[in-house]
């Protein structure tokens, strides 16, 4: 008897998980519905990037309370990697095989998504706006992966040049953390330099591990340095603003678009961060941007558990040129009437920087993103806009 | 019965008619799970799950050698499995050498690694041990990082697989990766019915006694390492072709101490025990976030979740949930999942007394 039981749950069980698979002519999209998934850290280190895809969230929900687009509502899906990019693959297999998700939208991680690239490419899933700007969206170019994010390279390039030519500081040095960040970054500023001919007065690394700074800050001490540039993340940015604060060098810091978040800063860095130069990628927290204000709105009706953060509000900067191009795309979409209407994109904007994916040719664009703008961080860790949007990729 | 009359009979591969019959029956389940995956979506699993739950299982008993037979500690051996991926990728990718020739060439490197870890071992116990294998691992993937040879940080690309003609998918690695696995688990088996293997548990009871009973420590125990590192190395090597992108970052301290949590669920000391410890992590790790898929209760556990703990949403439960089995298990059951399993056999032999 129990031998029969047993076998009858197990019966049960199996039929339980069994799943009669969807079919629909174009996946993800059936005729009330959408289905777009990202991937984010939600836990593990890189915890705080994963505001990025609930940041997402908000837009779908303004969306679908607007009716949807075409008379589809957006169905997301939004899963946590850890940051690990095993799981990443996982999920990027599960969006597609299982789920049958139309498109992936942001990603935080360049790892992460690596391990994704090439299987979301080879089954034409258009992926939108992976939230790094590496080379690797768009070395070699994929045809359904539209990147957003302007390259650290490219601004890394630029910045110097706006220390140098604009803001006259001829001696320069540089301090990044030792990983393919960093990396990026000197890359930029040593390519500008190298077409100025001119030299870095010091250029200081530090091990991402590496917590004692005092000798890092010595050194860009006794360079002479008139301007910093740094390219690392937050934890070494406080650590030696606080080092160099107590020797007494107080150069004009530079830096990233990644260490934008100034109310984050300003409190981590106990109000060092103020003066600092950054370069952005999306309009301020507090702007009068029509669209800002429509966001900062939904914000407080949706989700005002959240913090109005850039990592936040980045969520939107990302998913906005997509749904755009699902308006142009027409009730008709498919992954090609998508991919069409993307590349009439052209100086397109919402609160991120002009999005151009240019006419069909050869070789395709795929860097949509190419501007940044300056802004100086006031001691009430609000931000002085500098300059407007400058291109920084041709 | 479990009753042995002789040596022959203890160290037969399957002891009984009964065990053959399961084993047969179990291999063919294996040779037709992909096909049941695609057809009915069996526990929302796909077959890269699989393919990762058994490399996991690889890891998982060759640790458990060196954890669950030996007696020793290895909080390093993500060190080991980026070894084996690095290795094997380079192989392939910069001496154009095929996958079959890489993968054991590059268990080798690793368990050459493993030997010169095995060496400190000889000194150390216990927490000390702990402590140099956790340096060694968080070592290995510095020195990756560091050298351009292994792709620096940015890491590296596996390259595609061809077989016959066509690309490698994931059905095809999953055919390699279980006849591998299957392998090396049937080596294990057979290893720990050796000399070695009896030499590796005789330390592990007491290393003092076997000394005296004429075990050399100095070689077993290094051995121990290298068996462990080698099953690690090849396990790391199929790794970066199921994933197909590898970093330093990625082979970080969590993984280490991931491996050896599924050896402690799954069982120490038993060969099965860590396989079902590493198919149960790596299945709940992944999927048990889908629980926000469910209709109502879903929704209600994500709101709770938000409400009551971060904004990260299901992500809480799911972290909340997987420690909790894992506690529960290691609570109830010492032996882990392997001593459900010996307890139910006992049941069922002695039932309905």
């Amino acid at each position: 008897m129990v031998k029969k039981n047993l076998f009858g749950v197990g019966l049960l069980a199996f039929i339980f998980f069994i799943s009669a698979p969807a079919s629909a002519a174009v996946r993800g999209v059936t005729d009330t519905e959408i289905l777009i998934g990202q991937w984010g850290p939600q836990t593990g280190p890189a915890a705080p990037w994963g505001a990025v895809a609930r940041g997402t969230d908000l837009l779908v929900k303004m969306i679908n309370d607007e009716g949807g687009i075409h008379g589809r509502k957006i169905k997301y899906y939004l899963r946590d990697d850890s940051y690990m990019p095993a799981k990443t693959k996982a999920i990027a297999k599960e969006f597609v095989e299982q789920i049958g998700v139309f498109a992936v939208v942001g990603g935080v991680g360049v790892a992460t998504g690596m391990t994704a690239r090439d299987y979301l490419m080879e089954n034409k899933v258009p992926w939108c706006g992976p939230v790094t700007g590496v080379y690797e969206w768009i070395t070699p170019i994929q045809k359904y992966l539209f990147a957003i994010y302007p390259l650290y390279d490219d601004e890394a390039f630029n910045l110097t040049g706006y220390l140098y030519e604009k803001l006259g500081y001829k001696k320069i040095a540089m301090f990044y953390q030792n990983d393919d960040y960093g990396k990026q970054g000197v890359m930029g500023v040593e390519r500008y330099l190298l077409k100025h001919k001119i030299k870095l007065v010091e250029k200081v690394s530090a091990e991402v591990t590496d917590r004692d700074l005092s000798t890092h800050a010595l050194k860009l001490k006794n360079s002479g340095a008139e301007a910093v540039i740094m390219w690392t993340m937050p934890t070494h940015a406080a650590l030696i603003l606080a080092e160099t604060a107590k020797i007494g060098f107080k150069p004009q810091w530079a830096t990233s678009n990644t260490l934008s978040d100034s109310a984050l800063m300003m409190g981590i860095t106990k109000g060092l961060w103020a003066g600092m130069i950054n370069s952005f990628f999306g309009e301020l927290p507090d702007s009068n941007h029509p669209l800002m204000v429509k966001y900062r709105e939904a914000h407080k009706k949706y989700a005002p558990q959240e913090r109005w953060g850039v990592f936040y509000y980045a969520g939107i900067i990302f998913a906005e040129p997509f749904f755009e191009g699902l308006r142009r795309a027409g009730r008709n979409l498919t992954p090609e009437t998508w991919i069409s209407a993307m590349e009439t994109l052209k100086n397109w904007q919402g609160i991120g920087p002009p999005i151009t994916y240019g006419p069909p040719k050869t070789p395709m664009d795929r860097q949509g993103g190419k501007h940044v703008f300056y802004g100086k961080v006031r001691p009430d860790g609000t931000i002085e806009r500098l300059t407007d949007w400058i291109q920084i990729t041709k | 019965m479990d009753i042995k009359r002789n040596y022959y009979e203890d160290i037969e591969l399957f002891k009984s008619n009964t065990i053959l019959v399961w084993s047969i029956l179990f291999l063919l389940f294996l040779a037709v799970l992909p096909w049941l995956i695609v057809k009915y979506h069996l526990l929302g699993l796909s077959i890269y799950i699989v393919n990762l739950i058994t490399v996991h299982a690889i890891v998982a008993v060759g640790l458990n050698i060196l954890v669950g037979f030996t007696g020793q500690i290895s909080m390093g051996h993500a060190g080991f499995f980026a070894l084996g991926a690095f290795s094997t990728v380079i192989l392939v990718l910069n001496w154009s050498m095929p996958l079959f020739i890489a993968l054991p060439i590059a268990g080798f490197v690793s368990s050459a690694f493993g030997f010169i870890l095995g060496l400190p071992a000889l000194r150390l116990k216990g927490p000390y041990l702990a402590i140099a294998t956790l340096g060694f691992g968080m070592t290995i993937t510095t020195v990756i990082k560091h050298m351009e040879f292994f792709g620096g940080r940015m890491g590296l690309q596996a390259p595609k697989l061809e077989l016959f003609g066509t690309l490698m998918k994931d059905v095809h690695f999953y055919y390699m990766i279980m006849i591998i696995a299957v392998v090396m688990v049937i080596g294990a088996v057979k290893l720990m019915k050796t000399r070695v293997g009896r030499a590796f548990i005789a330390i592990r009871d007491s290393d003092i006694a076997a000394e005296a009973m004429g075990v050399n420590l100095t070689y077993y125990k290094t051995l121990a390492f290298a068996v462990s590192a080698f099953y690690t190395g090849i396990a790391g090597g199929l790794y970066a072709f199921i994933l197909g992108f590898i970093n330093p970052e990625s082979f970080h301290l969590i993984m280490s101490i991931t491996f050896l949590a599924m050896v402690v669920v799954g069982g120490l000391g038993s060969i099965m025990g860590p396989i079902c410890g590493a198919a149960l992590m790596t299945f709940l790790d992944i999927k048990l976030q889908a629980i926000q898929d469910i209709s109502l209760i879903g929704p209600a556990l994500v709101a709770f979740s938000q409400k009551y703990m971060s904004l990260a949403g299901i992500s809480n439960i799911a972290v909340i949930v997987y420690g909790l089995i894992m506690i529960l298990i290691v609570l109830f059951e010492p032996l882990g999942i392997f001593g459900f399993w010996i307890r139910t056999k006992r049941y069922w032999k002695t039932w309905p007394f």
